[in-house]
């Protein structure tokens, strides 16, 4: 077997030298017989023509040659593709028509299958990806869903969950790294030891950090990733032992990670050690995750995920035991959760790719219905030089490889374009914003694309080959050899099969259009749900201060109000203030308060709320509405006695009868010392926190900035110029005032607003493209069918006429057909928009899954566009000038 | 030409070994050395030999190299490769046998039996 293996390639790379060979070697046979025949005396023209006779056919010798070395089926192939390109070229506008259909198709399917690939399938580039997980708290009684891991969380399940071969935990943050003057905002994270070599990231120079470097005070010392060390450092291959200027403390480098190294979506260049102090990891401390420290663990081989959660579960059953808060822990549903990373990581993003792919394949599937109607079309238009090459001798097998050649020639060529289409169409994503997705900066047009692209197209092209296969082989050859018309009684089973095909393709459109319907009108609702202030005008950027020049609270806070003063005498700025963190960023943590006096009623639970230190007029400048009292102000920081507002959901949830105004309540979950209380001043209208079509009346709380421990600062600014032209600007300032201060992230909050909406807008925008691309494709399909069928019977036709038949009779005969096709196709479409709309519902916002607008709307545009394409070859039928159609033939 | 007699099935390739291993030849070249060792009695279609060949080849029972021939033209040349001489010996052998034992049987007389 090997040798003949071997022998077919050996042949198959020189088959022209393999050619040239035989035919040199047969001639070289009959010349020499002829001339033995010479010598022996017969008269050479005799002798010619016997030497000829007596070796019988050169032609079927060298095949069954080819035959004998393995070489027939790739002949066969060769042969067939020819026979196919040649055949595409003679039909242009087909070929064409039907690459345009597959590259559009088929791009649109490889761009989202990059995104589809990257971000849900693609293994992540660790060793056994699937054994990483990770493990958070949750609370959901008390509004909190994921709070992260604590300290104590990962100190107390260290080595102690069997399950488990290894347990880290990281923070991620940013610091100005760099020389006074020369300084840049660095991401970064801190990790625990086995960080890196539980993700087969091993520094591939020096060491990771050892547990001692785990302590406060912090022992100074970093590890840089690749493009860190080779950006910053040139690859100083002596690099260990050098110094990182990181908020104008010097760091050692004590290891570079390898190349390439990359924490799902993290883009830290920096890595410090996770330190604490010991009183950071006691049980008091368990529940402080706060949604900032997270805990990623490797199951050992074997182990399971199940068997994991039971060992998470039973530990923290015994570690509540002696928790004197079990109670209030148990009735805000506290678990700790154990999910596969990965999965964990992009689980917001899943179904939307999903439903984005499938969408995509509908329009692949309408796109492959079009061609095989128009390939059905020209079966027919073949089947008497078919029925005539059969009855030649063509196999049965021939005849179906023949047409499995033609289609994947075709399905491949458009496979290449379509990858050109994906190339564009990654770059068209790029642009929405496809990068910001979790795992979003893998997107990649890669070899495994194409690779893809190449597959799919030959199994497309073989899917298109069957029904023209079948239609092939089932005709009745003896019938279409002698009868007058060109399709014979071969016609009825395929027009079936064609009209099969238009219903589909207008069902399938009609779901893929209601589909982005409400998709579109999901977004618009989004779109037009109020912040709860006012976005226009606001401009918004971080500010990060290094720890060295602003090393405690005073010298934070004057450095505010330096800030914030110096930016109020700006032109145009008519409110100004500072805050923690801004609503719609993304990251917006509760965090739990106590009211006094207030008695939870049996079954109630503590609950999480959005918390807010601000400074500065922040509500002024984020355009709050006041409801009652007042708005806190930059004063309130000094007072003696503490001040707080409240929004008014916060205000009905716990007083629903009373004033809210002069009500106390304590930071925390317990009740402390009455000096420690903050008395309410004012009530502020409720706004979107974490996203627009967040629904959720969780509460929040805004304390004075002095007062909180968040050192996090966002400034927040109202102008009356146009907000674009006031970033510049800002950065400026807040470099004049502080010293190697640095400000990220400057966007309006109209932008954030807008940025906020990416996983909405962009699915939304994708999936009204695919429905317009579908729609025309329906078009063209009826269009193609009716006006076949009006050609198909066009001696019909001319007889009719010619006995006196009206051209309205004849219009209204092929207008009745399109409209019962499209009557079935929108029955079936209307069927599947309701299953489609329920199954998606996950992702619609305040539009109900079966929206009777929208689907009326839809049906209405499918109705008027294929009515538009039955009217034209309608019409066209009842012009058929009678004498010339019985000329025709 | 005397009397010929058809080729049995099967025993073309055996022939074709038999005239290589004797000396190199071009394909004209078996056809006549089959016909000249086996005294003329062997009618061998000529179109079915270059097939047999060809087969052979693929098989690695028979090298094929291009060399001059006698009148000085290109020809492909066929020489028996180690596999092809085992093959020879042992269709050789087998065919020693069968022919012996069909021998025996066909001039069986009654008093034998």
């Amino acid at each position: 077997m090997l040798k003949q293996i071997r022998s077919f390639f050996r042949v198959l790379k020189s088959h022209d030298d393999f050619e040239r060979g035989m035919s040199e070697e047969l001639r070289f046979h009959v010349d020499q017989y002829m001339a033995d025949l010479i010598r022996a005396g017969v008269p050479p023209p005799e002798a010619a023509r016997r030497a000829r006779i007596e070796f019988g056919s050169l032609n079927s010798t060298q095949e069954e040659c080819r035959k004998a070395r393995g070489l027939q089926p790739f002949d066969e192939l060769r042969r067939q593709l020819r026979h196919a390109g040649r055949t595409l070229r003679k039909t242009p506008r087909f070929t064409a028509t039907a690459l345009l259909t597959l590259a559009v198709c088929l791009g649109a399917n490889l761009t989202i299958f990059a995104v589809v690939d990257s971000i849900l399938l693609r293994p992540l580039p660790v060793p056994a990806p699937d054994r990483l997980v990770t493990v958070f708290n949750t609370y959901p009684k008390a509004g909190v869903l994921r709070d992260g891991s604590s300290t104590t969380n990962y100190y107390e399940r260290r080595g102690q969950i069997p399950a488990f071969s290894d347990l880290a935990i990281y923070s991620e943050g940013a610091a100005i790294v760099g020389e006074t003057g020369a300084t840049e905002r660095v991401p970064f994270m801190r990790v625990s030891p086995e960080f890196f070599s539980m993700l087969g990231a091993n520094p591939a120079m020096g060491r990771s950090f050892t547990d001692a470097e785990m302590a406060i005070p912090p022992s100074r010392v970093v590890i840089l990733s690749d493009s860190y060390w080779r950006r910053n450092f040139n690859a100083d291959p002596l690099v260990l032992g050098r110094q990182v200027q990181v908020a104008g403390v010097a760091n050692i480098v004590v290891g570079v990670l390898p190349p390439g190294f990359r924490f799902l979506s993290s883009e830290a260049r920096l890595y410090f050690p996770f330190a604490s102090r010991p009183e950071d990891r006691v049980s008091r401390e368990r529940h402080s995750g706060g949604n900032s420290k997270h805990i990623i663990a490797r199951l050992k081989r074997g182990a399971t995920l199940a068997q994991a959660q039971a060992q998470i579960d039973a530990q923290n059953n015994t570690l509540e035991r002696d928790d004197p808060k079990a109670k209030m822990l148990s009735d805000a549903g506290f678990r700790s959760v154990v999910v596969p990373l990965r999965a964990d990581h992009v689980a917001s993003i899943r179904p939307t790719l999903l439903w984005m792919q499938g969408g995509a394949l509908a329009l692949l599937l309408i796109g492959a219905v079009n061609l095989a109607n128009l390939l059905l079309i020209r079966a027919s238009g073949r089947i008497k030089e078919l029925a005539v090459r059969q009855a030649l001798g063509a196999s049965r097998w021939h005849v179906v490889s023949e047409v499995a050649v033609e289609t994947t020639l075709l399905t491949l060529t458009g496979g290449f374009l379509g990858l050109a289409g994906g190339w564009a169409g990654i770059r068209l994503l790029g642009t929405l914003g496809a990068e910001r997705l979790p795992l979003g900066a893998d997107i990649a047009f890669d070899a495994r694309l194409a690779m893809v692209a190449v597959v799919g197209s030959v199994i497309l092209g073989i899917a298109l080959a069957l029904p023209i296969a079948w239609f092939n082989l089932s005709a009745h050859l003896a019938g279409a050899i002698q009868s007058e018309t060109r399709g014979g009684t071969s016609g009825r089973m395929s027009q079936r099969l064609r009209h099969g095909f238009i219903v589909a393709q207008i069902a399938m459109a009609l779901v893929l259009l209601e589909g982005a319907g409400l998709l579109g009108l999901s977004l618009k609702q989004a779109m037009a749900v109020s912040p709860g202030f006012r976005p226009d005008h606001v401009v918004t950027g971080q500010i990060l201060l290094p720890r060295n020049q602003y090393p405690n609270w005073p010298a934070r806070l004057a450095f505010n109000e330096r800030l914030l003063a110096e930016i109020s005498r700006q032109p145009g700025v008519t409110a100004v203030g500072a805050v923690n963190n801004v609503p719609l960023s993304g990251n917006n943590g509760k965090s739990a308060a106590t009211v006094k006096g207030y008695v939870r009623p049996p079954g109630e639970t503590l609950r999480g709320h959005y918390s807010y230190g601000v400074d500065g007029n922040y509500f002024a400048a984020m355009g709050f509405s006041l409801v009652e009292g007042r708005f806190l102000s930059a004063d309130d920081s000094q007072r003696e006695d503490r001040v707080c507002v409240v929004d008014e959901d916060f205000a009905r949830f716990y007083w629903p009868h009373a004033r809210a105004l002069g009500q106390r309540l304590f930071e925390g979950s317990d009740e402390t010392k009455d000096v420690d209380a903050f008395t309410v001043v004012g009530v502020v209208g409720a706004v979107k926190q974490a996203g627009l079509t967040d629904d959720a009346a969780q509460g929040a709380i805004y304390y004075p900035y002095a007062l909180r421990t968040d050192d996090s600062l966002f400034v927040v600014l109202r102008t009356s110029l146009p907000p674009e032209s006031v970033g510049p600007a800002l950065q400026t300032i807040v470099r004049q005032t502080g010293r190697d201060a640095t400000t990220t992230d400057v966007r309006s909050m109209e932008t954030r607003i807008s940025d906020s909406l990416i996983t909405r807008r962009a699915p939304a925008l994708l999936a009204i493209l695919f429905s317009a691309i579908a729609l025309l494709l329906t078009a063209i399909g009826t269009y193609g069918i009716l006006s076949y069928a009006v050609a198909q019977r066009r001696r019909e036709i001319g007889v009719r006429m010619a006995l006196g038949a009206r051209p309205q009779q004849i219009r209204g005969q092929f207008l009745a057909l399109g409209l019962r096709l499209l009557a079935a196709g929108t029955m079936l479409g209307v069927a599947g928009a309701w299953v489609t709309g329920r199954a998606m519902r996950n992702l619609l916002f305040h539009v109900p899954p079966f929206h009777v607008a929208t689907l009326a709307g839809t049906a209405c545009i499918i109705g008027l566009v294929s009515l538009v394409a039955c009217l034209v070859p309608a019409h066209q039928a009842a012009r058929i000038s009678p004498t010339e159609a019985l000329a025709d033939e | 030409m005397g009397k010929t007699t058809e080729l049995l099935p099967g025993t073309l390739d055996m022939l074709i070994l038999k005239a290589v291993s004797l000396k190199p030849l071009h394909g004209y070249g078996v056809l006549l050395r089959i016909q000249q060792i086996s005294g003329d009695a062997l009618e061998i279609p000529q179109g079915s030999l270059y097939p047999a060949l060809y087969r052979l080849e693929h098989q690695e029972l028979i090298a094929a190299e291009w060399g001059v021939s006698d009148n000085n033209r290109r020809a492909k040349y066929y020489t028996l490769t180690g596999a092809g001489r085992r093959r020879l010996r042992k269709e050789t052998e087998g065919w020693n046998r069968l022919a012996s034992a069909i021998t025996l049987a066909l001039n069986t007389t009654p008093e034998e039996v």
